[in-house]
């Protein structure tokens, strides 16, 4: 009997041995010949004089949109065509001048053809985003002057204390909000931040270089300061490692308007990190501020406003998204946001406008420029939004992501989406589809577009 | 009898204290010696350049160069990733701080906060290229020795540790680790989900010395999830580097320079 037991646990050991050799073996045999052979194509050189270049690339984006037949507020102006192709050309690099000097520049040149625009004069448009010199004149202390793409907010669908992007969008494929900001046009001013040990602070200071321009007054090679920079502006914001919270504090003052701002995250387990953002500070709601706005610069007649807000007083008014990201073990992160921006329109304020746009072509043109000054400044139009973004990294196939997106407003249940896929060809070429779709009755934010959506063909090659 | 029975037990024990080491290293030991055979005492920065194959045939190389420091007091090494290669990734940094984590974009200069989980993304994650003390992020138990094979089909005779996570900095819920006996140096590694599904295998080799101690110069990752995938590590340029504990937050992202 015993002997028979001793049999069975050495065969039972050998068996167990034998498997995990073959395991071991089989993870063995699965590490590519050329590796095993110490052949390792593309290995570095040794990397001491590696050149960190900056980004460079061609782009090519072609749009075709569909649109509405009928609106409730019908466009004064229909313009658009149903296709648009561009081509444009991407840098973003840094030199380094001295041991503490370095310039900075980020620019993008494109070429549109489409029904209607004249070629090339209308076609070619040159959007300098970035040109300054960086100083440290002390171990992280910097001091720098330019045009600088000064940006601050942890949220990725609405930054309230995103101070500077008003007026800097730049024409791109994505309708994303958090891809609009990485391609924007930066604001002329003097920065100075000093970075110590748990903490930093920063102090920009952008002057006013010119009176505001129009509404869609960007002309084709202008640097365009008369949008970044009509207006003097002063942001202190302050950070600090408080446990694990990373706060910020901000102030911003611009035309007799003081702002406060604060962000904070946290982690939540392995998976999850939220985060809240909030802005605050005296100022009219968004029709007021359009009109005015449209009167200044000669675009709107003065015996407007037939559009009048339904709660007019002057006051503090709040900005506030608040949301958490989650990460899969698939690779799959989702976003989840709330927005509140109480400058924006609320229910009554909708009905006016359909209403008041519904009784004529002067009233409609009125109505549409307070959509497109809001959309000029890069805020809601609406009080109560969500936003839901979803992004899957290798899916289904390596360097395959797949995504989508949604701004809902919550005041009518309307929804701009917008689906995207994009695959790394190969260390050098990246093509990519989105297609996007205006969801919502005719009386609703995103039903009352002209388009109904749109599909874009994007393949990019970079250097 | 009793003087015989009594010279029996003291020839035992004899015995016994003879074929017993001195010191009969625990895991832990074992865990934190491997760790010094890969990590060195100092502030150093290195390159790291990755390799992808699919099917036996490489098809990505990511260059990194990579800043790493220990905190004297409670042996947690943060990190700076900043990506060279490829094209459209240069520029684009993460900071791993404990967890403080951020990824940074200069296109967009946007620093987004990243959760741990998101260590993980990618084939040969953020998690596996930054450095870390495993002993510190993880307990472990021996569970055996084992006489396995390298990569290059050498026979290493070796500690097997079966560790589980044991901080919220621990990357993966349970690694079993292999570490040869004499010279602490990690040969090979299994890592496992908190599902308990493996992830990925790890070999360990071309050691050579680096900054004071023989370091590994490449570490082949083999996917075990998808059965096409192997990504090799190599690490090169290893330099001692003054890195400031201010380096370590989101606002200096955008300010590190790469020499």
């Amino acid at each position: 009997m015993r002997v028979r037991a001793a049999v069975f646990a050495v065969a039972l050991c050998a068996a167990t041995f034998g498997a995990a050799t073959a395991q071991q073996d089989s993870d063995l045999d699965r590490i590519p010949t050329m590796v095993q052979n110490g052949e390792t194509p593309q290995l570095p050189a040794d990397q001491s004089t590696a050149p960190t270049h900056g980004k460079y690339y061609l782009e090519d984006d072609l749009s075709l949109s569909a649109s509405r037949g009928t609106l409730a507020v019908p466009l004064t102006s229909s313009s658009s065509s149903d296709w648009a192709n561009a081509t444009a050309l991407d840098a973003v690099d840094q030199w380094t001048l001295a041991k503490d000097l370095t310039v900075n520049l980020s620019d993008r040149l494109a070429i549109g053809e489409s029904e209607g625009v004249g070629f090339p004069s209308q076609a070619a448009r040159n959007d300098l985003r970035e040109a300054y010199i960086s100083w440290e004149p002390a171990e992280r202390f910097y001091l720098e002057a330019g045009r600088i793409n000064l940006r601050n907010g942890i949220a990725l669908g609405f930054n309230p204390t995103d101070f500077f992007k008003a007026r800097s969008a730049v024409s791109q494929a994505s309708l994303d909000p958090s891809a609009m900001r990485g391609n924007r046009l930066g604001t002329l001013m003097l920065r100075g931040q000093r970075i110590w040990d748990g903490g930093s602070l920063t102090i920009a200071y952008a002057p006013k270089l010119y009176d505001p321009a129009p509404l869609a007054g960007s002309s084709g090679f202008s640097l365009n300061f008369d949008h970044t920079n009509a207006a003097d502006r002063v942001l202190v914001a302050l950070n600090i490692d408080v446990e694990e919270f990373s706060p910020q504090f901000l102030v911003h003052h611009e035309s007799g308007r003081t702002h406060f701002g604060f962000n904070v995250s946290h982690p939540i387990g392995q998976s999850i990190i939220a985060y809240a953002e909030w802005a605050g500070g005296v100022q009219p709601n968004a029709i007021t501020d359009a009109i005015a706005f449209g009167k200044s610069v000669g675009t709107l007649p003065s015996f407007i406003p037939i559009l009048r807000p339904a709660n007019p007083a002057r006051g503090f008014r709040n900005d506030f998204a608040a949301g958490a990201s989650w990460t899969s073990i698939e690779k799959i992160t989702v976003n989840l946001e709330y927005h509140f921006h109480q400058a924006g329109m609320s229910k009554q304020d909708w009905r006016n406008w359909f209403d008041v746009g519904a009784l004529g072509p002067n009233q409609a043109s009125e109505v549409w420029y307070v959509r497109g000054y809001v959309s000029d400044q890069q805020m809601p139009i609406t009080q109560h939004q969500l936003f839901v973004r979803a992004d899957a990294m290798d899916a289904f196939v390596e360097h395959l992501e797949l995504g989508g997106f949604s701004l809902i407003d919550l005041e009518d249940g309307s929804a701009l989406a917008q689906l995207y896929a994009n695959y790394n060809v190969s260390d050098n070429w990246t093509v990519g589809t989105y297609v996007s779709a205006y969801l919502g009755g005719a009386r609703s934010e995103w039903g009352s577009y002209s388009r109904t959506g749109s599909v874009i063909f994007q393949a990019a090659r970079y250097f | 009898m009793k003087k015989k029975v009594f010279l029996n037990i003291a020839a035992v024990l004899l015995a016994a204290l003879t074929i017993l080491p001195a010191h009969a290293q625990t895991a832990q030991e074992i865990l934190s010696a491997s760790d010094k055979t890969r990590n060195p005492g100092q502030p150093f920065r290195l390159t790291n350049t990755l390799v992808e194959y699919i099917g036996g045939q490489p098809r990505d190389r990511v260059v990194l160069v990579v800043y790493a420091r220990e905190d004297k007091q409670t042996h947690q090494f943060s990190n700076l990733v900043r990506y060279v290669e490829p094209s459209r990734d240069s520029g684009k940094m993460v900071l791993l701080n404990g967890s403080n984590m951020w990824f940074y974009d200069p296109s967009s200069k946007a620093s987004v906060r990243i959760s741990p989980q998101q260590r993980l993304m990618g084939q040969a994650s953020d998690g596996d290229v930054v450095t870390a003390n495993l002993s510190r992020d993880y307990t472990s138990k021996l569970a055996g020795t084992d006489k396995i094979l390298d990569v290059d089909r050498q026979t290493r005779d070796c500690w097997h540790l079966d560790m589980a996570a044991a901080s919220p900095e621990a990357i993966y819920s349970r690694v079993e680790y292999w570490v040869e006996k004499g010279t602490n140096r990690p040969v090979k590694g299994k890592f496992y989900s908190d599902s308990g599904r493996l992830l990925k295998i790890a070999y360990y080799h071309k050691y050579s010395e680096q900054l004071g101690g023989q370091r590994p110069g490449e570490t082949i990752i083999i996917d075990a999830v998808d059965q096409n995938l192997v990504t090799t590590m190599t690490n090169s340029d290893w330099r001692p580097a003054e890195i400031p504990e201010a380096w370590f937050q989101r606002d200096y992202l955008p300010r590190l320079k790469v020499d």
